[in-house]
């Protein structure tokens, strides 16, 4: 909170302080000047002690306090600064010669002003709370927004396109048949991938398929270097999740690990869904010594930060290199 | 007659440039492979004439193998990466191949070798330090029986020089380099790697502490315990990166 706020929140107690005990205890019989003038010291100094209780209530928010807790703590501090507020109203009575008001009205009294000022004060902080979970919100869309950009973006590296269409070049010659299939999977594959990138959520079984798709295609160019395993159980198929979530992956594993390794590897993609929760393994070889392991930083970079914009920041995404093989879990409550 | 090798880990990419070569008749090829070891070990066999050279391949890319060899084959970069041109040429590749490519570009890349041919061989390949990735990422190492090394420069402790050789210290192991310290120094990162002393280059990741030892000389000492000398303008190069 700044100065300013402050200065207002002091002045207001002060003042309401000021107004209703002067309304509660004027008596005819009392001129209204000494009045006023002895209650100006003792509601400054309340409106002090309303001003610390903004701790208090910041310390033990509407949710999450037990009641128990909420009443003893207010309660206890109502009755302090009702107390201390007493004292200063003798004591400024006292120094101005008059008669003390009642103790009885008078400690009501302070008791009920700082309630007041704690009810503002929850008041002020679920303000403040909801107006940070819409900034929240808007964030997630924002960052959702930037995420499909960059996958976008970094969907397909362009090498894959140039490198598949020198192998039908290549495939042109000897197996013209080949090569044929080879065009019509890398046509395939590209309006499958603008189809479903246009997409909000497709089903991990369609992911898959398209991961599939790319994998095949990759198999032609590395030959007996690239075995794969895909077990995904018929529940975890129909999850919902974000389009080319898992292609930029997978695209990893080929690129940074079955490309680093001379006698190449098994690429094992696995996924089941258990307890509401969908789980997505990605593990595939790698060469520890690999000269720049970059790239995959910033695939997986994208790939934690649409998981997070799907998901509200519920979903985690894991890597972890052991032992010659690359491993990226996903988990994704549903 | 012009003895080829082949050098690239996709088999289609190999197979259309053995097609495109069997149709030059002058042409033999003596070897094909399908990684940077092979690469190295074939030159050194056959020593070919022509080298038809991918870049990105596991273990050594096509930089690495350049450097290890010790002959010096005309070299032409096969490859689907246009950012690597400008180093290609650097390293004096004849031509740089982009895939996929045209029969008849490969055929003005073939009459091109052909010229060259008439030209006197450079004794040394020209090629090696300079050019490769800088700040270096991994240091290729060839040891005498012809085995090769690779040593991600994050795995060094630290870098002596002995006479004209370099010996690399990475968790206990040495291998020895035939390398000037300060080339290898100007090739590695700055911001990691400092020369403490004429005689060694130090990882500062490695870097335990500092101990002064007598007025105005210090030792490093490692975190697996190791001391290294440190002369005074080691020391200023040190401070000055921390």
């Amino acid at each position: 909170m700044n100065a300013r706020l402050v200065f207002y929140a002091v002045a207001a107690v002060t003042a309401a302080a000021l107004v209703s005990s002067v309304l509660l205890l004027w008596r005819p019989d009392v001129p209204i000047g000494p009045i006023v003038v002895a209650a100006l010291a003792p509601s400054l100094v309340l409106g002090f002690i309303g001003l610390a209780s903004r701790y208090l209530c910041r310390a033990m928010p509407l949710r999450g306090t037990t009641a128990t807790r909420m009443i003893t703590t207010h309660g206890g501090s109502a009755a302090a600064a009702s107390g201390v507020w007493v004292l200063m109203w003798n004591a400024s009575s006292k120094a101005l010669h008059q008669t003390p008001p009642a103790f009885l009205p008078l400690f009501i009294l302070g008791v009920l002003l700082y309630v007041e000022i704690v009810i503002v004060y929850y008041l002020f902080l679920e303000v403040e709370a909801s107006r940070e979970a819409e900034d929240a919100a808007l964030r997630y869309q924002v960052l959702a927004r930037e995420a499909e950009l960059r996958a976008f973006k970094a969907q397909v590296d362009p090498h894959f396109l140039f490198n598949s269409l020198n192998a039908v070049a290549s495939l042109c010659g000897s197996r013209p048949a080949d090569a044929r299939e080879m065009a019509q999977r890398l046509a395939e594959f590209f309006r499958l991938m603008l189809r479903v990138g246009a997409l909000e959520r497709i089903t991990l079984g369609e992911e898959i398929d398209l991961v599939s798709r790319y994998l095949a295609i990759e198999k032609v160019r590395f030959g007996e270097r690239l075995r794969t395993h895909i077990d995904v159980d018929d529940a975890a198929a129909r999850c919902m999740v974000p389009p080319l979530l898992l292609q930029p992956l997978v695209e990893n594993a080929v690129r940074h690990g079955i490309a680093s390794v001379v006698e190449g590897g098994t690429i094992d993609i696995a996924a089941n869904l258990h307890d509401g929760t969908l789980r997505i393994r990605i593990d595939n070889p790698a060469d520890p010594d690999r000269a720049d392991a970059r790239g995959e930083g910033i695939g997986l970079q994208n790939a934690a930060g649409r998981l997070s914009a799907v998901s509200d920041g519920r979903a985690r995404l894991n890597a972890a290199e052991d032992a010659g093989r690359f491993r990226v879990d996903i988990e994704l409550p549903r | 007659m012009i003895r080829a090798v082949i050098v690239d880990d996709e088999p289609p990419a190999r197979e259309i440039l053995r097609e495109f070569l069997s149709a030059e008749e002058d042409v033999e090829i003596v070897a094909e492979c399908a990684n940077g070891f092979e690469a190295v070990k074939a030159v050194g066999e056959h020593d070919p004439d022509l080298l038809l050279l991918d870049i990105q391949m596991p273990k050594l890319d096509g930089f690495e193998v350049l450097s290890l060899l010790d002959r010096s084959p005309i070299v032409v970069f096969v490859t689907a990466h246009d950012d690597y041109a400008l180093r290609a040429f650097e390293v004096h590749a004849l031509d740089y191949l982009l895939k996929p490519f045209s029969e008849d570009r490969f055929r003005t890349v073939m009459q091109r070798v052909r010229n060259q041919m008439r030209q006197p061989r450079p004794a040394v390949a020209p090629l090696g330090s300079q050019l490769r990735a800088k700040p270096l990422q991994r240091i290729v190492v060839k040891s005498e029986d012809g085995s090769i090394q690779v040593v991600p420069v994050s795995r060094i402790d630290y870098i002596e020089a002995a006479d004209d050789a370099i010996v690399i210290v990475t968790g206990g192991a040495k291998l020895r380099k035939q390398q000037a310290i300060g080339d290898l120094g100007n090739e590695l990162d700055p911001d990691r790697f400092v020369r403490i002393h004429r005689s060694y280059l130090l990882n500062i990741e490695r870097l335990d502490k500092l101990e002064l030892y007598a007025k105005d000389s210090r030792v490093a000492i490692l975190r697996d315990g190791t001391r290294l000398p440190m002369s005074r303008s080691g020391y200023a190069r040190l401070r000055e990166l921390l």
